[in-house]
């Protein structure tokens, strides 16, 4: 089985061309050139677009316009060329190439997504409970380095890739395939004038 | 074939049109709604609704057009000026739908599909004319000499007329949005009861800021009683001093270049009163008045198409 994995729902673009667990072809872009990486994976996999079989998405929780994005990447194509997929939690992929660490996505506004019992949940940066030893890992990590580390955590060097939520990691975890117009964004948080409704 | 996408701001819109320009489908999906509680459109209210909408209503539009993907020449969408994060979504899908079949691309300014609505059949309009833009997001001025090659004469300095309708429209207590409550109310009062003045800018600008300043404060001593009382009439007379101006430089404008024809175009368009004010202009049909995506394909007519893969890159902007 031919899957196109990708997720923009942090600072970077990951994508990856995995066939039956054999992956092909990885890149790291922007959200803005994905469609160029989809490209070259293909090209260079020596694939065409109507081979593809299936679709793994990052869904966030992350940037909102990033997440849409790659959502939006993920309809047009399955729309185009018929493909299933299946949505991968952006934290889940990061977790899944860090065995052991706990996955820090940037939130903005001085907060952080991340999972808390393997749910994801949205914090401020102080609120991360982080045994001393604990690596962690992703942008948030990175932006929020000074203060887990003063809680004890450990975070890699800010060029290593387990910061990166792979897209390998994304066609891995992919499961239970279906309509991607039925993948749901997971942005974690309400739109602020929805906040300054309710209140 | 040509399919054309829009969701610069509120409309998701997705249209099928041919080479010569007649509409087989043109698809809106309207968020007005949505965006009537919080009085105005809230970008990531938008941007989150066009992810949900866009490929049902690009399903949609061939669908009723009765062709397929297969069936298309080119997609155009609109790259900018609009709400960023709108954009990304409608320009994120028509990669995907055109890189699947390699087809070529073709960004459009959303300007640019304004002007070219009036470019559709059956009433095709030929340039050279003045066209008058006047919407929510853009109140402009151009000298439009052909299909490709339009000359900005003027602009807002601050509100766009849209917006000045819109914000009156909540100084007097209307919904949103603002332009068809207040053409509405205005029929029923006088719009010589209040003098309101709109600033003589230098050149062919507008500024329609001191306008709602000055409704401001012909309602805010007013009792709930008195403004529902006078409600009809201060529509009518703010109505009349946008369109005026509307009007008055469109007409300068048409004078300066030597224009023969001036047309309008955008959401404004729709008002009856300027309707009125400019009798010999070029109207674009109602329903290509507001944001849709016809205007956007009848732009790909004109614009160069990028072929694949040359706009797998492509970024969307906000402003010009
Ligand atoms: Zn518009």
């Amino acid at each position: 089985m031919l899957t196109l994995a990708f997720d923009t729902a942090t600072n970077v673009a990951t994508s990856a061309l995995v066939d039956d667990g054999e992956v092909l072809g990885e890149r790291v872009s922007r959200a803005s050139t994905l469609l160029e990486d989809v490209d070259a994976l293909l090209r260079q996999g020596g694939a065409h677009p109507h081979d593809l079989d299936a679709l793994a998405v990052g869904i966030g929780p992350g940037s909102f316009t990033g997440v849409r994005i790659g959502l939006a990447a993920a309809r047009g194509l399955a729309f185009a060329l018929d493909l299933p997929g299946a949505g991968v939690s952006t934290l889940a992929a990061l977790a899944a190439g860090a065995p052991g660490a706990v996955p820090v996505v940037d939130a903005k506004r001085r907060e952080i997504f991340t999972l808390r019992d393997g749910e994801p949940v949205v914090l401020a940066p102080a609120e991360l409970d982080v045994a001393a030893g604990t690596v962690c890992v992703g942008d948030g990590a990175l932006r929020y380095r000074e203060l887990l580390e003063a809680k004890g955590a450990i975070v890699p060097a800010d060029g290593d890739e387990l910061h990166l939520p792979r897209a390998r990691f994304h066609a891995q975890l992919a499961h239970d395939f279906g309509a991607v117009e039925e993948i749901e964004p997971l942005y974690l948080r309400v739109p602020d004038a929805d906040r300054s409704v309710a209140s | 074939m040509i399919l054309g996408l829009e969701t610069s701001c509120d409309e998701t819109a997705a249209a099928v049109i041919t080479e010569d320009g007649e509409i087989r489908s043109n698809v809106i999906a309207s968020q007005a709604d949505l965006h009537a509680r919080y009085g105005g459109v809230v970008p990531e209210v938008a941007s989150r609704r066009h992810l949900e909408l866009v490929v049902p209503v690009v399903r949609e539009a061939l669908g009723d057009a009765g062709v397929t993907l297969d069936d298309l020449e080119r997609i155009a969408v609109t790259q900018g000026p609009g709400l960023i994060g709108a954009l990304l979504v409608g320009l994120s899908t028509a990669k995907a739908l055109a890189w699947s079949r390699r087809l070529p691309l073709v960004p459009v300014d959303h300007l640019q599909g304004h002007v070219a609505s009036l470019y559709l059949q059956p009433d095709a309009l030929e340039p050279p004319f003045l066209c008058l833009l006047a919407s929510g997001g853009h109140t402009l001025l151009l000298d439009v000499r052909s299909h490709t090659e339009q000359h900005l004469l003027g602009t807002t300095l601050d509100d766009a007329a849209g917006e000045a309708f819109d914000k009156g429209a909540r100084l007097l207590g209307l919904g949103y949005p603002g332009g068809r409550e207040i053409d509405r109310l205005a029929r029923e009062g006088d719009p010589g009861a209040y003098a309101f003045p709109v600033a003589r800018v230098p050149g062919l600008d507008f500024s329609f800021s001191g306008l709602k300043t000055a409704l401001l404060y012909a309602t805010r001593d007013l009792s709930p009683a008195e403004l529902e009382a006078r409600r009809p009439d201060l529509a009518a007379s703010y109505q009349r001093a946008i369109v005026r101006a509307l009007a008055g430089r469109a007409q300068e404008a048409a004078e300066q270049v030597g224009a023969a024809r001036i047309a309008v175009v955008g959401g404004v368009a729709a008002n009856s009163e300027l309707r009125a004010w400019l009798p010999g202009a070029a109207l674009a049909p109602l329903p290509l008045c507001t944001d849709n995506a016809a205007m956007i394909a009848s732009a790909g007519r004109y614009a160069e198409p990028v072929p694949y893969p040359g706009y797998l890159g492509l970024d969307a902007y906000a402003s010009r």
